[in-house]
């Protein structure tokens, strides 16, 4: 499998807290890689530092050949990496379509909007509607469109489950399988295991800001308690 | 800058202002031209107070100066007031009042629309004078005949009509006014403005009631304009209405920024540059107008360049050649084992008879934002002494929370209680002054100054109160103070550092400081907000030390993610999950109840 | 009694007024909105259209080629005052950029008046449009009426440019939240030096269509930048439609008090502003987003 991303020894700092140690981590074409850790380990910051959206005091970070650590966020996005926030920051003066096609205007290959409807069918409904109308799970729903409009290489997605109602959880997650089965390259942050456990290929475990620890899902799947120590309570 | 010094600086001052009139005229300034250089320097102690110290950039200066000038004259003018000095005093009272009303409305907002506003209102004031009260102002023609001042010794008076007595007036009131406002910037008030320059959500958390202050800061910003304008009509025998215009706010801006703000002499050095290059340019290299356009570029290309004007770039220079390079922020020294204070002389909060009840309670404590629930009817008490640990996963409503607890946040419903006491909706310095503080996830610090200062600044609260107007009270001289931060330094094993800017701190050093600064208010409940935040795992043992040493005589309320950490340290756990209370209990009985072991490893959510 | 002529003539002068304001106020809350830098030289871009348009039409003798000089030639002074100045401002704190866009402000002003001098210069209305019209009772000067139109013609394609735009869609999201925009793969910093051109012409436009109305003078910025920062803080910072609310109501209140006692129509305006900040601190229709 050929490597799509692959991260040196990178660190982040917001002002002057170190949030990130020395991460390194790589993900192959196809591949699902999740992100696990209780919150405060850096999982968030380690995607906005992919995304450019915070700037790497060190390290390098090395995307399809070319290295990013330096690149604004255009110049990645242009690169193929597209990022879900945990905020999910739609804009929420511009209705569904024009989330959508803002997000693919200046993308090199894009999904045709029928293909996103198709994946989305709730959005084609919704797709007059303004961002601030839109329920929890719809505006997750067009954050995650709005990055797969682009034809991204990597999607990362940020806690995409958090705060959903369990039955929404249940259809976001069969969307996810069904694009990570098509080939999608996904890196995962999560807090809930069981919904990362379903999709991920392998796991890095964050603590405080350091990788602690990585496994392959089957290997987990063997043996669950691993995680429960570095988690659980 | 020049914080020490006091009395050097005024003796300087002094004997500069006696020389001036041998030395500058051979450098080409008119006494006139110096005169007019002392009404602006003036004009400026008050607007550099305003901005250079409090950071509020207001362009409506002209509003007061005017006012000052315009009363003065009128009552010299028409009503024949028999004394200069004391026309001169009642324009400033008139214009200290009008500031006072002027700041009310001004204040309400800040930064930029504050901008804007004083923008506003030295128009309306121009136009006011212009045309409505052009009966009393002389419209555009202004007022003339303002009378010299005399003074009546008895045996004696002196007039005042030459250039250089004049200027022995001129010069008088300028080092009066300076020497008032080197006082004013060494009082406590002076010290609190420069931390709201700073820091103003901090400066209010640690019990200052930021507002009256920059309420302060501007109505002496108007005295002084309304004295500078007296002036101005005094020593041109003739009160101008360009007083008013918007162009003098503006260039009082220029002048202050170009000589340097936040240094009180930055306005007089200013002006200085400012007459005498349109002298010369005017007279000498006869380019007419040019000067304004040579000056104008001049000023975008300091505040681009030499941030910090003329004096400030001076500053820079002499420290580069004499002192050695700043120090690189180096690993944080270890702290020391602290021995644990147990009162740090806390003065007005403890007449009531003793409350034996929780030390923080909340009752049904919701939040919502529109339709999302936040927090939902949230029941929470701790006890007095206790060390409580809150965690949960994320989206648990942890973070919303806490700043209801610490007042930063209304709820939606429900109450929180301080000691029996409802603090419900009440504002953070207010709940600080009680003596409920919190340290912040992400340092909040006064940035441009030195470990001590900071500590300082929340010490002044505790020992003053939310508001003081002790302006020319020296700030070493506020009984306790100095015990207050000698033992909150100690406290946080930040005594051997006390003296650097927080600029040099290590991480590990200015996370002490933060804690330390939630400290120094004497709080008996502190509230910890990710103490551990970005730390590493040598100063996370430290800090856990720290925060064991804290307990003796206080309560405290801890958020964390670092489990180990929690555990080590609380003695109850309270989870919170999805908004509402998950459980509560001893750590062991956390470790061992199934429901938190499912929320935190998704169990719960993914049905 | 009120002289019905007279306040029927005044309302139509505050509504040529109001859109004249609606038109500078909304390039200022734009620029505001999407960079979060009040642009203090605002009222000098105002002035600079006015002597570009007149220069245009000292060569050409044409008004309409005025129009687009003054307009293009704004533009271009504002985006390259965003490439070279401004882009630097934008991590250095508020006072700095207020103090920069002033400099900026007094050198535009300083600069004209050191080329052209301080005396005032006329543009002339167009020759169909010279004289007065009659409008039922009364007569109106026709070139007002034109200007009326003019200036509402520029507000709608504002608007539509805005809301009906692929560009100015970019543009609202950019107001929003600019990171996400640069992270969806639009580069920001051409946005803003595209958001601070057009402002900037919005500016520049009004400045050479209001010229046949009242003389050019290197000084006209100044009441302009006064009005239009009242305006702002009335309809609310940031918002295109609280800009025209603002416009409306200040040119109103200008021309309507200024038909009993000239000196008063700004105290009214203060007043205006006042109430709005005491009651409704984040303006008419501005929501609580930047400060």
């Amino acid at each position: 499998m050929s490597t799509l991303l692959e991260v040196d020894r990178i660190n982040s700092y917001y002002g002057d807290s170190h949030i990130l140690f020395d991460i390194s981590l790589h993900v192959a074409k196809n591949e699902v890689v999740a992100l696990l850790g209780r919150n405060g380990a850096g999982k968030s910051t380690t995607l906005k530092t992919l995304m450019g959206l915070v700037r790497p005091s060190s390290g390098k970070i090395v995307l399809d050949g070319m290295p990013t650590q330096s690149m604004r966020p255009h110049a990645i996005a242009a690169l193929g990496l597209q990022l879900v926030p945990e905020e999910r920051r739609i804009f929420g003066s511009l209705s569904v379509e024009e989330n959508i096609v803002l997000a693919g205007l200046s993308a090199k290959g894009r999904w045709p909007l029928e293909r996103i409807w198709e994946t989305f069918p709730r959005l084609r409904e919704r797709r007059r509607s303004r961002g601030t109308d839109l329920s929890g799970g719809e505006q997750q729903m067009l954050a995650i469109a709005r990055a797969l409009v682009r034809a991204p290489k990597i999607l990362l997605l940020d806690e995409p489950f958090e705060g959903l109602a369990p039955i929404i959880v249940r259809d976001l997650l069969a969307t996810c399988r069904t694009l990570a089965e098509a080939g999608q390259t996904i890196v995962l942050v999560e807090q809930n295991i069981t919904a990362a456990m379903t999709l991920a290929d392998r796991v890095y475990i964050l603590n405080n800001g350091h990788i602690v620890d990585a496994f392959t899902a089957q290997a987990l799947r063997e043996r669950p308690e691993t995680l429960h120590g570095h988690l659980g309570v | 800058m020049f914080k020490q010094r006091f009395y050097t600086i005024t003796v300087l001052t002094a004997v500069g202002l006696i020389a001036a009139p041998f030395v500058l005229p051979y450098l080409g300034f008119s006494p006139t031209t110096i005169n007019r250089i002392l009404v602006w320097g003036l004009f400026g102690v008050g607007f550099d107070i305003l901005f250079g110290f409090t950071g509020l950039l207001s362009f409506g200066q002209s509003a007061f100066y005017g006012t000052g000038g315009f009363v003065a004259a009128y009552l010299l003018t028409r009503l024949n007031f028999p004394s200069v000095i004391g026309a001169l005093t009642i324009g400033a009272i008139a214009a200290t009042i009008v500031g006072f009303f002027v700041g009310l409305i001004a204040l309400r907002r800040t930064g930029i629309y504050f901008a804007m506003i004083t923008v506003a209102i030295a128009e309306v004031f121009y136009f006011v004078e212009f045309n409505p009260l052009s009966d009393y102002t002389g419209g555009e023609n202004g007022l003339p005949g303002v009378p010299t001042p005399s003074l009546n010794l008895g045996f004696t008076t002196i007039q005042f009509d030459t250039d250089w007595s004049m200027y022995a007036f001129m010069a008088f009131w300028y080092f009066l006014g300076i020497v008032i406002g080197l006082r004013i910037v060494r009082s406590p008030v002076g010290a609190i403005l420069s931390a709201i320059r700073d820091n103003p959500l901090r400066a209010a958390a640690v019990g200052h009631n930021i507002h009256a202050y920059k309420l302060t800061a501007f109505v002496i910003a108007a005295a002084y304009a309304g004295f500078a304008g007296g002036l101005l009509g005094v020593l041109q025998a003739f009160m101008p209405p360009d007083a008013f215009t918007f162009e003098t706010s503006g260039q009082l801006v220029m002048q202050t920024a170009i000589g340097g703000a936040g240094t009180l002499f930055g306005p007089l050095l200013g002006a200085a540059v400012w007459l005498y290059l349109s002298d010369f340019f005017q007279t000498t290299l006869h380019l007419g107008a040019t000067w304004k356009l040579v000056l104008g570029i001049v000023f975008v290309l300091l505040v681009c360049f030499l941030r910090r004007g003329v004096i400030g770039g001076l500053g820079d220079l002499v420290a580069l050649c004499t002192r050695r390079r700043h120090a690189e922020p180096r690993e944080a020294t270890p702290a020391p084992e602290v021995k644990p204070l147990a009162s740090l002389g806390r003065s007005r909060r403890h007449d009531e008879k003793p409350f034996t009840g929780p030390a923080l309670q909340a009752r049904g404590l919701t939040k919502k934002f529109g339709g999302l629930v936040a927090n939902r009817d949230i029941d929470f008490a701790v006890s007095q002494g206790e060390l409580r640990g809150i965690i949960g996963p994320n989206g648990a409503g942890k973070s919303t929370f806490f700043k209801m607890l610490t007042c930063e946040m209304r709820p939606t419903a429900g109450r929180i209680l301080f000691h029996g006491r409802d603090i419900t909706g009440m504002d953070v310095a207010r709940v600080c002054q009680l003596g409920l503080t919190k340290s912040y996830q992400v340092n909040q610090l006064f940035t441009r100054q030195t470990l001590r200062e900071n500590i300082v600044i929340a010490a002044l609260a505790e020992r003053r109160g939310s508001f003081s107007l002790d302006l020319l009270r020296r700030i070493d001289r506020v009984p306790g103070l100095d015990m207050q931060v000698e033992a909150t330094l100690a406290m946080v094993g930040l005594a051997s550092r006390a003296d650097v800017p927080v600029a040099e701190l290590a991480y590990g050093e200015k996370r002490r400081l933060e804690i330390g600064l939630a400290l120094a208010s004497s709080p008996s409940l502190l509230l910890l907000d990710e103490p551990l935040a970005g730390m590493s795992p040598r100063e996370r043992r430290e800090t856990v030390q720290l925060l064991k040493n804290l307990r003796r005589g206080r309560t405290l309320v801890i958020v964390e993610h670092d489990m180990d950490a929690v555990f080590e340290l609380a003695e109850r756990i309270t989870v919170l999950h999805e908004g509402a209370l998950l459980a509560e209990g001893t750590p062991a009985e956390i470790q061992r109840n199934r429901l938190v072991q499912e929320a935190y490893l998704g169990g719960v959510a993914a049905a | 009694m009120i002289n019905w002529p007279t306040f029927v003539s005044q309302l139509f002068n505050g509504l040529v007024l109001g859109a004249l304001l609606a038109l500078i106020s909304s390039g200022l809350t734009i620029i505001y909105g999407t960079l979060g830098v009040l642009n203090l030289a605002h009222g000098a871009m105002f002035m600079l259209g006015g002597y570009a348009g007149w220069l245009a039409y000292t060569q050409t003798n044409s008004f309409i080629i005025a129009v687009l000089a003054g307009s293009i030639f704004v533009m271009l002074v504002g985006v390259v005052m965003e490439r070279l100045i401004i882009r630097h401002f934008y991590s250095r704190p508020h006072e700095d950029q207020l103090l920069v866009t002033f400099g900026l402000g007094i050198v535009f002003v300083e600069a004209v008046r050191f080329f052209f001098g301080s005396l005032s210069k006329t543009v002339s209305a167009p020759a169909g449009l010279v004289g007065i019209t009659p409008l039922g009772f009364m007569f109106y000067p026709t070139y007002r009426l034109a200007l009326l139109g003019i200036v509402v013609v520029a507000l709608i394609a504002l608007y539509l440019v805005l809301y009906r735009t692929r560009i100015g869609m970019v543009v609202r999201a950019g107001i929003e939240d600019s990171a996400m925009v640069d992270a969806l793969g639009i580069d920001v910093y051409k946005i803003f030096m595209l958001v601070f051109g057009i402002g900037a012409m919005a500016a520049g436009f009004a400045g050479i269509v209001n010229a046949p109305v009242v003389s050019i003078a290197p000084d006209v910025g100044e009441s302009i930048l006064v009005q239009t920062f009242v305006v702002v803080v009335i309809g609310g910072v940031g918002s295109f439609p609280g800009a025209v609310l603002g416009g409306l109501i200040a040119g109103e209140i200008i021309s309507i008090t200024s038909m009993f006692n000239p000196g008063y129509s700004y105290v009214m305006l203060f007043v205006a502003m006042t109430l709005v900040l005491v009651l409704r601190p984040y303006g008419l229709l501005g929501t609580a987003a930047r400060e």
